[in-house]
């Protein structure tokens, strides 16, 4: 299950990032790091894993997301 | 010159002439005359203000009536027969109507509505006239509510000079005559469709009213029937026909030199469809507000270049694009010109809207090089997600183009960080397995990331206008 779950953000990264190679995905990388993460690529990362899952971020968790490492930990605690 | 005078000229030029024609009644235009000289209210029950409302379905009684209230001097308040108790309510105290005259059918609804506490008759039923009374001209020939894509209903009052302004261009540009014979399916409590009854009195054409204009079949019959060569419908009964199951259509429409239909955006297979079908005349479109009647004209053929445009300004009518936003070249859409009121009914916030004769529509459009005019949605409308701003417009089109997606509607909600964020109402087709992350994962691949709409809900149905707009106040 963590396994499906860590590979259906991956791709939530990949299509949010389509520029985003999976060499260079990397689960502690920084939104600082990402040259296109910017405001309108977070709302769409929280967009699409909201749908993705059927849960729903409180705004708070929607800013504190700054990684991939970050969102995935927000998911499992929305579904556990 | 008066609206009643359309039809007083007219019964003088071609008497014996069939004015009108309603399923199984006839007028000529001197018989209608006569019924509209005749026309009597009971003069004791009119207070000062001279506004009598009116509320039926298509019918002859409807014309009778709605010219006889002119001829006697009165301001007529036109009223839809769907109308809520609040809202007919709410339009009888602000247009301090008298009475109202209504079909059977209305009078059967209106009647129990309580809060109904001006005298109501029947059209067949209207107590004569026991007293002479003075029959000046009123200025204002009607009174129209509009509840359209805004929220608040507005009172636009139609001075009879705006009338013979708006229907003198309509006979200019679409080369109307006596020896046309059009076929109406429009309600006539609005604008649309009154601006085509204006047109055959005015010119002495034929008036083949239809009460009904989903009936596609009696549309066609009725058109190859009296050998229509007009045609008037919205864009949604003309899409319609694109799924009809009649072979013939051409047949149908072999006589017919004009289909005119109004404002609201015509899909692009329908103009083609008709481009098709009509092999002797032409499609061609308006648009206009109630406020400012035809504004500007436009009519398809061949040339596809400007088949999104609803054309080019009507005569001695002006139009102008302010508050362009993003830098380009669309902004809001202001008329100016004698078809457009002075001011609205009592309303001295709206008023703000007319500034030097210049009406601010609400509309968004944009000119091309060649003075073509380009609708593109509602100034309000407009959603502004961190300073970029999207029209819904954009996003429902391409949504729209999803499997499964059978109407969508975009619109903007409070967002704490962004000020608005895109929300999304979609209508699935029938039997659809249709997901939001699909229709989400189509609008990454084809819209830029901010316009990609935050949160999706699926709906039984979008409301809309009666012509097909999106009544976006009532998702917000």
């Amino acid at each position: 299950m963590s396994t499906d779950i860590e590979s259906i953000v991956q791709n939530i990264f990949f299509e949010v990032f389509p520029n985003l190679s999976k060499s260079d995905f990397s689960w502690n990388k920084e939104q600082k790091d990402y040259e296109h993460w910017d405001s309108f690529a977070q709302l769409n990362l929280i967009t699409l894993t909201e749908a993705r899952f059927d849960i729903s971020f409180t705004l708070d968790e929607s800013i504190d997301i700054k990684s991939a490492s970050d969102l995935l930990k927000n998911i499992k605690s929305h579904l556990s | 010159m008066n609206i009643v005078d359309f039809l007083k000229n007219s019964a003088n030029k071609y008497p014996k002439k069939p004015a009108l024609v309603c399923e199984n009644e006839s007028f000529t235009f001197s018989e209608l005359w006569k019924l509209v000289k005749n026309f009597s209210l009971p003069v004791e029950l009119l207070n000062p203000q001279n506004v009598i409302s009116l509320i039926s379905e298509n019918s002859p009684y409807f014309v009778i009536a709605y010219l006889g209230i002119m001829n006697l001097g009165k301001t007529v308040h036109l009223v839809s027969p769907e109308i809520s108790e609040i809202n007919l309510t709410n339009q009888i105290t602000s247009s301090n109507s008298s009475m109202i005259v209504c079909s059977d059918t209305v009078f059967n609804k209106i009647s129990k509505f309580n809060s109904i506490k001006i005298p109501i008759f029947q059209l067949n039923n209207i107590p004569k006239n026991t007293d002479s009374f003075s029959s000046e001209s009123n200025e204002i020939a009607y009174l129209i509510y509009t509840s359209g894509t805004t929220s608040e209903a507005k009172g636009v009052g139609i001075n009879h000079s705006i009338v013979e302004f708006a229907t003198k261009n309509i006979v200019q540009v679409l080369k109307y005559s006596n020896s046309d014979v059009d076929v109406l399916p429009l309600p006539l409590h609005h604008s649309f469709g009154l601006g085509c009854l204006h047109v055959s009195l005015f010119v002495g054409s034929t008036l083949i009213l239809l009460k009904n204009s989903s009936d596609l079949q009696n549309i066609l019959d009725t058109i190859k029937k009296y050998n229509a060569t007009t045609f008037a419908a919205v864009p949604a009964t003309l899409t319609k026909f694109l799924k009809f199951n009649e072979n013939n259509l051409n047949d149908y429409f072999s006589n017919i030199r004009l289909v005119i239909t109004n404002t609201t955006k015509i899909p692009i297979n329908t103009i083609n469809f008709f481009k098709t079908i009509i092999s002797h005349g032409n499609l061609a479109t308006y648009y206009g507000l109630t406020e400012a009647s035809r504004s500007s004209f436009m009519i398809f053929n061949k040339d596809t270049s400007f088949d999104q445009s609803v054309g080019k300004p009507a005569p001695q009518v002006d139009i102008k694009i302010d508050n362009q936003i993003n830098e380009s070249k669309i902004g809001e859409i202001l008329i100016k010109g004698n078809n457009v009121i002075k001011k609205y009914w009592k309303n001295i916030e709206s008023d703000k809207n007319i500034i030097d004769g210049w009406l601010r529509t609400g509309d968004l459009g944009f000119f091309d090089d060649h003075g073509y005019l380009y609708l593109v949605g509602r100034f309000d409308d407009v959603i502004n997600i961190g300073g970029e701003k999207v029209m819904p417009d954009e996003i429902e089109e391409i949504v729209k183009q999803i499997d499964g997606v059978e109407n969508a509607a975009a619109f903007g909600i409070d967002h704490e960080i962004f000020g608005q964020v895109i929300k999304l109402h979609v209508v699935k087709s029938k039997n659809s397995n249709l997901q939001k992350l699909s229709i989400l994962r189509f609008c990454m691949k084809n819209l830029e990331k901010y316009k990609i709409p935050s949160k999706i809900d699926f709906v039984t149905n979008i409301p809309q206008t009666d012509y097909g707009k999106v009544k976006r106040f009532m998702l917000k």
